[in-house]
């Protein structure tokens, strides 16, 4: 009786949770029709978190438990995730060949995936994998997340960092110092591009996607990695269980294994969580299906075009004479919000050398964040960064809202002289290469779309964890609070010299074609070996010293 | 954590409280100090480690006898090695 009622009782937070949304989401269309936006960046993070928390699915997990316990649960389940959003993504890619900026492949990736993974083990969860624990009433995770933001903050904020950070960017093919808005879509660096030889300004065809980006960039590495994984991890336990069974019923005669006895063994890894397989897959769909969905919203609302090129900050961004500027016919611009200065910034220049005026440089003025897929860290280090700019004196938050960006030596020195007066620079490459000035690169949180859709990933899981009667609040020893804050601090780190974490550095960007993704993937998994062996070490005295007091009838 | 005898053979651990991967990691290194034919009970509230734990017990050869929830939020699994 008792648990029915307690059962019943979950089920009505869960549903309070869902209505929460539900009048968040009215509230957020009756301030203007274009804010529709916000909201499905919203319900898809819900969508991720209820996903994420029936698979329980972290992509720490991955590499910390194949090092740690030979557990190749989530190692699979991303693999399936990855395969399933690349197929998709051939497709995306012909529709709105436009809606994916590869970022620069380059040391910082492997640099930045290597501290990321040595906090991931510590911290418990990866950035996503925080989210949706926090959702679980698990406030371990909620300490990662802030100490992830923060620390994400101050290191951007920080100047040390700044000439370490230009070097480590100046690695790699494409240096990031060298990006220009302009500039910041790369080409050649997807896999299909490479491979077919698709200049600047040419598309792949859907097969050339397929083949590139699909099957050499993410089935083929991802099957290896899943074989590897199979011979290494689990091969031996099988072999030995299978044919212990086979023995017994060959009454105990010889059995010879077969190559029919691997496919089993690797069959059997693969299907061995089918939770975790099933929610995979789902996230893989649905990561497609929002970048199909935020991108056809631009176009239709005008503030992107049917190549796929768009951003929400174009709905306060300001013409030279004022006016409110649209990518298309402007027919929509009725439904934006009234012209918000604190969120405006002026458009970016440059000379037209076919009839040597300047002209706005387009997706610049009016630039926030807002990639149009699946991302996570680069908009909780802008939350933070909104409160420090908020609360700490320009003084020490300074370097917040520096350009981070194309020094005088690399952006050609003809635009900036005819740049207006106090022009500033080609915006934050911390904060996805927003533009900076009176707003936009650090936004009000709550006009944040990339940060609304963190948010609905908690509210979805906890709305999941309800339903299920497995949401309980849990509060941090002080043990797990020193790996909670350690972990995030290492994480934020990471992942602003990786310019994204498990999700914006791996995930989608090995889903979508770019090899750079694997090479942060990989860093992750050296940081993850590193601070499993630490954190192994520490469980194994803290066991010793617990079990000496204790009355056994077995070894210790 | 919290170790307990409970009777001639069987054994309770308490990982509530605790999150990945330190539930699983106790879990394993617990029943890596069990004899063979011996029961632990672990009690955990952290849903991921469950789904570790129940693939890492099917790779030793351990059987889970028995999952149950006696709360909100919180997993009794009952393993043999």
């Amino acid at each position: 009786m008792a648990e029915a009622t307690s059962s019943s009782r979950n089920k009505v937070y869960a549903l309070g949770v869902v209505g929460f949304l539900a009048i968040l989401s009215i509230l957020y269309y009756l301030s203007a029709p274009v804010y529709i936006y916000i909201i499905v960046y919203m319900w898809f993070g819900f969508i991720y978190g209820a996903l994420q928390q029936y698979g329980r699915f972290c992509f720490a997990s991955a590499w910390r438990d194949l090092i740690m316990v030979k557990v190749p649960r989530m190692f699979v389940g991303i693999m399936m995730g990855l395969m399933t959003l690349s197929i998709i993504s051939a497709g995306l890619m012909v529709k709105y060949p436009s809606f994916y900026h590869p970022s620069p492949i380059g040391l910082h990736e492997v640099i930045g995936g290597l501290i990321f993974g040595l906090g991931m083990v510590f911290a418990g969860g990866c950035a996503t994998g925080s989210l949706y624990k926090t959702g679980e009433g698990n406030m371990v995770s909620l300490v990662v997340l802030l100490s992830l933001s923060f620390s994400q903050a101050i290191f951007v904020a920080s100047p040390i960092f700044d000439p370490i950070m230009d070097a480590i960017h100046a690695t790699g093919p494409n240096s990031v110092k060298a990006l220009t808005p302009d500039t910041w879509h790369w080409p050649q660096y997807l896999m299909t591009d490479k491979i077919f030889g698709i200049a600047e300004g040419q598309h792949a065809t859907f097969i050339q996607n397929l083949i590139g980006n699909s099957l050499i960039n993410t089935i083929l590495i991802g099957m290896i990695l899943l074989i590897g994984v199979y011979i290494v991890v689990v091969r031996k336990g099988f072999l030995k269980q299978r044919g212990a069974k086979m023995s017994q019923s060959a009454d105990g005669g010889e059995v010879k294994m077969s190559l029919g006895d691997d496919v089993a063994g690797f069959w059997s890894m693969i299907s061995a969580s089918k939770r975790t397989t099933i929610a995979a897959v789902a996230l893989g769909v649905v990561a497609a299906v929002q970048v199909f969905t935020m991108t056809w919203m631009r176009n239709d609302y005008n503030f992107g075009d049917a190549q796929g090129v768009g951003n929400f900050g174009l709905v306060y961004a300001l013409n030279p004479d004022g006016s409110r500027r649209a990518v298309g016919d402007g027919a929509s611009v009725g439904d934006w919000p009234a012209a918000d200065p604190s969120q405006s910034t002026q458009p970016k220049y440059k000379v037209n050398p076919t009839n040597n005026k300047l002209e706005a440089i387009p997706g610049t003025g009016g630039n926030m964040f807002d990639p149009g897929y699946w991302y996570i860290t680069t908009q909780e280090a802008m939350f933070a960064a909104w409160v420090m700019d908020k609360t700490l004196p320009e003084s020490v938050t300074g370097n917040l809202k520096a350009p981070h960006y194309n020094t005088d030596t690399t952006y050609p020195k003809a635009i900036q002289e005819q740049l207006p007066p106090n022009q500033p620079e080609n915006g934050n490459r911390y904060f996805g290469g927003a533009g900076i000035g009176n707003g936009n690169a650090i936004p009000s949180p709550w006009l944040s779309p990339a940060l609304l859709l963190s948010i609905g990933l908690i509210l979805g899981a906890s709305f999941l964890s309800l339903w299920n009667r497995e949401f309980k609040w849990k509060f941090p020893t002080k043990e797990l609070a020193l790996y909670a804050i350690g972990g995030g601090i290492l994480m934020g780190i990471g992942s602003r010299i990786a310019l994204g974490c498990n999700i914006g550095a791996f995930y989608t960007r090995a889903a979508f074609g770019s090899w750079g993704g694997w090479l942060f993937f990989f860093g992750m998994g050296a940081g993850a070996y590193i601070s499993a062996k630490v954190v192994n070490y520490i469980a194994n005295k803290k066991m010793t010293k617990q079990l000496e007091d204790m009355d056994f009838d077995i070894e210790l | 954590m919290k170790f307990n005898k409970k009777d001639d053979g069987s054994y309770e651990l308490d990982v509530t409280g605790y999150v990945c991967p330190h539930p699983q990691l106790y879990t394993l290194k617990c029943m890596d100090k069990l004899n063979e034919g011996m029961v632990m009970e672990v009690l955990i509230d952290n849903p991921s480690s469950v789904e570790s734990i129940t693939q890492a017990c099917s790779g030793k050869g351990y059987t889970i006898l028995d999952t149950n929830h006696p709360k909100a939020g919180v997993t009794a699994m009952k393993i043999q090695k």
